[in-house]
C-alpha cells in the first residue's frame, strides 16, 4: 500500500532533483514520509525504496541511524529537553519532572490521545539558555518547571505559543514537511550545464558513493541512484 | 575587562534586530566581497591569500584553510564544497547564531570558498534540529538567487554555483566530514576510513572540500581587509578571531568573539564571572571532547590549549561552579558519546557503553573502590585504538573526569550515594532505553511491531 499519493510522489521528485544522485534524498524523502503518517512507517519505507531505486532493506538502514525519524507513532507535539552538560549543571531534572508529571508519560512515550510525545535530547546547541528544550524544533530558554506545564496547556487549548525567537509552534507533521522540503525552489540546474572555470575531465554520468568505489567484474555497474 | 573583536558576529551585534535581512546585509556591504573576489582576484590567487592569512579551520581540528584547499585536485571535475553546519559537540552554539543572524555573510562566504577551489555546487549539510536556522538560510538563498549572487555567471564572471541546501536527521556523528558526506549521500552517517581524505574524494567520490559554518563566514572579512590586518589579531599561530560559545555557571551565557590568545579568565569576565559569585571548580575549554582543566589561567589559541593537555576544539567553553557533581558529569558526558557512537568499531561502541554501566553504578552509589581503575581501563582501551576520533574524545573525557577528580569518585562509593544534591537521580534515567542498557544511535532500531516484512 503507497502512503505517498501522486502530489507528494511529485514533491519527492523535486527533492531528489537537488541532488547529483538519487540516494542522496534517502533523508528527506523519509522526512516526507513522517510528515503523512506521522512517523516512519513500513510501506512509507517501501514508498522511498521505490522512488529511489533502493531494497527496502537499505531504506531501514539508512533510516534507522537517526534520531529525527521517529520509528513509533508520535504525538501532535514532541517536546525536546536537553539532558546535556551545560543543561543537566543547571536543573534539566527539574523540567523532565514537570513534564513528566505533566503528561504521565516517561521519555519516550507519548500520550494516549496522541498529543504529545517527550524525549530526552543531546546538546540543542542553546546552551547559552539552559536548561532549554524544543517543541516541534522550536526553541525555548531558561525553562522552569511552571512555564513547562503552562506550555502543555497552551498548546493542548489549541493556543498559539510562540518560541525564544518568536516563531509559533507547529505540528510535528507540518514541521516534517518543512524539513523535508527545505531549500526546495531554486533553480539548481547550473551545475549540470555550467561553463567550466578550466578544462577537466567530464563527471561520470550517475557517480557511485564516493566510498565505494565500482570495481570493474566484481562490482555490477552501479544500479540507478548509485546504490551500493 | 577586555573587549570582544568583532569579525563574524559583528553585523549580528551591530544590528541585532535585522541582521538576517537581505536589505540589512546589502546596506551593510553584503556580497561586496564576493564581487571584488571573483572580478579582481584570481582561484590561486585567493587560495595564496587565505593561506598566508593563516585562516585555521573553526569546526574543530584547526586545520589550515588555505592548505586544505590546496590540496583539492585542479583538473577533476566535479567537485564540490560541503558546509558542515551540523554543530552537535555539546556546548557548542555559534554556527547557529552564525546562520540564524547573518545567514547572508555565510553564503557569501560559500562562494568564496567555492569559487577559490572551482566547484559550482555547494552543500549545507544543516542539523536536522535547527529549525530556525534552516528557514532563515533557505530565505536567504532564494534572496542570493534573485539578486544573481548564485547561479550563472556571478557578477559577470564565469563563475557559477548552486547551493543545495539539505538537512541532517538527528546524528552527532555526522558532524564528522567523512560520516557527514555518507549521510549526504543517504547512507547511515559512519565514518570513512582515510586517507584518502575528501579533498582528493569525498562526496560521489570527487574532491570535496569541506568546511565548517564559522570559517567560511570569516573569508569575506579577509578578502575585504587583507592579511595583514586579519593577522593583526590573535596569535603566530592562532591568528584572527574565534567565537567562544560560553555556559554553565555563569551570569550572561552566550556567544563571544574575540582574538585568539584570550584567556580563559577574560573570557569569563565578558559572561559576566561566575554565576551568585560562586567559586569555578572546572572548565570545558573545546567541547564535551576536550579534557578539563581546573582553572582558568590558560590562553585560547590551538598550541597553548595543547599545551594544557587539551584542546581548543570547536570554542565551547563550559564553566562550572564547586557545586557540580564531577561524577554526574562524566556520566552524562560519557552517555552522550554512547548514545552518539556511530556503532562501526568495538572500543568505541563497547567501550562508552561498559563505561555509562560502571558510571551509573558509582552515581548511584552502588560503585566499587575498584571501579576508578576500571574506568580509566576503560578509557585506555578506546584511545588511540577506536576508527574515528569520537571514540578517543569519549576516553579524553571521562580520563580527565576520574584523573582530575578521583576523590569524588571514591566519596560516592565510600559514602554509598551522591555526595552532592542526590536530586538528580531522576534525570539519570530519563534518557529512552535505559534499563535496557544504553541506546547507541541507530539502535532504537526500526522494526518491532513495525518491522519490514
Ligand atoms: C565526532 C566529530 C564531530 C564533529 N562535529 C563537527 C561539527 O558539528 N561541525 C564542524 O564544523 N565540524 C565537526 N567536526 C570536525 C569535522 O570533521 C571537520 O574537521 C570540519 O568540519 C572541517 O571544517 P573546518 O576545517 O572549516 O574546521 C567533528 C569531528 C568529529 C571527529
Ligand atoms: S570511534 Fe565510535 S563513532 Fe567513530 S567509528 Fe568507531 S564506533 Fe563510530
Ligand atoms: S547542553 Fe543543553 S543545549 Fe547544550
Amino acid at each position: 500500500m503507497s502512503v505517498l499519493t501522486d502530489e507528494m510522489r511529485s514533491v519527492a521528485e523535486q527533492i531528489v532533483a537537488k541532488y547529483p544522485n538519487r540516494r542522496s534524498a534517502a533523508l528527506p524523502l523519509l522526512f516526507l514520509v513522517q510528515s503523512v503518517e506521522g512517523h516512519v512507517t513500513d510501506s512509507g519505507m517501501r514508498d522511498v525504496a521505490d522512488i529511489l531505486g533502493l531494497t527496502p532493506a537499505e531504506v531501514l538502514a539508512t533510516g534507522s541511524f537517526y534520531t529525527m525519524l521517529k520509528k513509533k507513532p508520535q504525538g501532535e507535539y514532541l517536546i525536546s529537553v536537553c539532558r546535556n552538560i551545560s543543561c543537566t549543571h543547571l536543573g534539566a531534572h527539574k523540567v523532565f519532572d514537570a513534564a513528566r508529571e505533566k503528561l504521565g508519560i516517561e521519555p519516550g512515550g507519548t500520550t494516549p490521545d496522541g498529543r504529545f510525545s517527550l524525549e530526552a535530547a543531546e546538546c540543542l546547541a542553546t546552551c547559552d539558555g539552559a536548561p532549554s528544550m524544543q517543541i516541534n524544533y522550536e526553541d525555548f530558554y531558561k525553562v522552569t518547571p511552571s512555564e513547562v506545564v503552562e506550555i502543555i496547556d497552551s498548546l493542548a487549548a489549541g493556543k498559539d505559543v510562540k518560541s525564544v525567537a518568536g516563531e509559533t509552534v507547529r505540528p510535528a507533521k507540518d514541521i516534517a514537511f518543512e524539513t523535508a522540503t527545505a531549500g526546495l525552489d531554486l533553480p539548481h540546474e547550473t551545475a549540470d550545464t555550467r561553463e567550466r572555470l578550466v578544462g577537466g575531465e567530464s563527471p561520470p554520468s550517475d557517480m557511485a558513493p564516493g566510498h565505494r568505489p565500482v570495481v570493474p567484474g566484481i562490482d555490477a555497474p552501479p544500479a540507478e541512484g548509485g546504490g551500493s | 575587562m577586555i573587549d570582544e573583536t568583532y569579525m563574524v558576529l559583528k553585523r549580528a551585534r551591530e544590528f541585532p534586530k535585522d541582521s538576517w535581512t537581505l536589505k540589512r546585509a546589502l546596506d551593510d556591504g553584503a556580497y561586496d566581497n564576493l564581487k571584488k573576489a571573483v572580478t579582481e582576484i584570481s582561484q590561486a590567487d585567493l587560495i595564496e591569500l587565505v593561506k598566508n592569512a593563516g585562516l585555521r579551520g573553526k569546526g574543530g581540528a584547526g586545520f589550515p584553510t588555505g592548505m586544505k584547499w590546496s590540496f583539492v585536485p585542479k583538473d577533476v571535475f566535479p567537485k564540490y564544497v560541503v558546509i558542515n553546519h551540523d554543530e552537535g559537540e555539546p556546548g557548542t552554539f555559534k554556527d547557529r547564531e552564525i546562520a540564524e543572524r547573518d545567514p547572508h555573510q555565510m553564503i557569501e562566504g560559500i562562494a568564496i570558498a567555492a569559487y577559490a577551489v572551482g566547484a559550482n555546487k555547494a552543500f549545507i549539510y544543516c542539523r536536522g534540529e535547527f529549525a530556525l536556522g534552516s528557514r532563515r538560510m533557505d530565505r536567504a538563498i532564494k534572496e542570493a538567487y534573485e539578486k544573481g549572487f548564485l547561479g550563472k555567471g556571478i557578477f559577470g564572471s564565469k563563475f557559477d554555483l548552486d547551493i543545495v541546501l539539505h538537512r541532517g536527521a538527528g546524528a552527532y556523528i555526522c558532524g564528522e566530514e567523512s560520516a557527514l558526506l555518507d549521510s549526504l549521500e543517504g547512507f547511515r552517517g559512519q565514518p570513512r576510513l582515510k586517507p584518502p581524505f575528501p579533498a582528493i574524494k569525498g562526496l560521489y567520490g570527487q574532491p570535496t572540500v569541506v568546511n565548517n559554518t564559522e570559517t567560511v563566514s570569516t573569508l569575506p572579512h579577509i578578502v575585504a581587509n587583507g592579511v595583514d590586518w586579519f593577522k593583526g589579531f590573535g596569535t603566530e599561530k592562532s591568528p584572527g578571531t574565534k567565537v567562544f560559545s560560553v555556559s554553565g555557571h555563569v551570569e550572561r551565557p552566550g556567544n563571544y568573539e574575540v582574538a585568539y590568545g584570550t584567556t580563559l579568565d577574560q573570557l569569563l569576565d565578558l559572561a559576566g564571572g561566575m554565576k551568585d559569585g560562586k567559586t569555578l571548580k572546572a572548565i570545558i575549554p573545546g567541547g564535551a571532547s576536550a579534557p578539563l582543566l581546573t582553572h582558568a589561567d590558560y590562553a585560547l589559541d590551538f598550541d597553548s590549549l595543547k599545551e594544557a593537555g587539551t584542546m581548543l576544539g570547536s570554542g565551547a567553553v563550559v564553566y562550572m561552579d564547586e557545586t557540580t557533581c564531577m561524577v554526574r558529569n562524566a556520566l552524562v558526558t560519557t552517555e552522550f558519546f554512547a548514545h552518539e557512537s556511530c556503532g562501526k568499531c568495538t572500543p568505541c561502541r563497547e567501550g562508552t557503553s561498559w563505561a555509562v554501566k560502571v558510571l551509573r553504578r558509582v552515581e548511584s552509589g552502588e560503585g566499587r573502590q575498584e571501579d576508578m581503575d576500571l574506568l580509566l581501563d576503560i578509557a585506555n582501551g578506546m584511545d588511540g585504538r577506536s576508527f574515528c576520533p569520537l571514540g578517543d574524545a569519549a576516553s579524553w573525557a571521562l580520563r580527565s573526569n576520574v584523573k582530575l577528580f578521583r576523590e569524588e569518585f571514591e566519596a560516592h562509593v565510600r559514602e554509598g550515594r551522591c555526595t552532592f544534591d542526590g536530586e538528580h537521580k531522576e534525570l539519570v534515567g530519563a534518557r529512552s532505553g535505559i534499563d535496557t542498557g544504553i541506546s547507541q544511535q541507530g539502535d532504537e532500531g526500526l522494526g518491532g511491531e513495525d518491522r519490514l516484512s
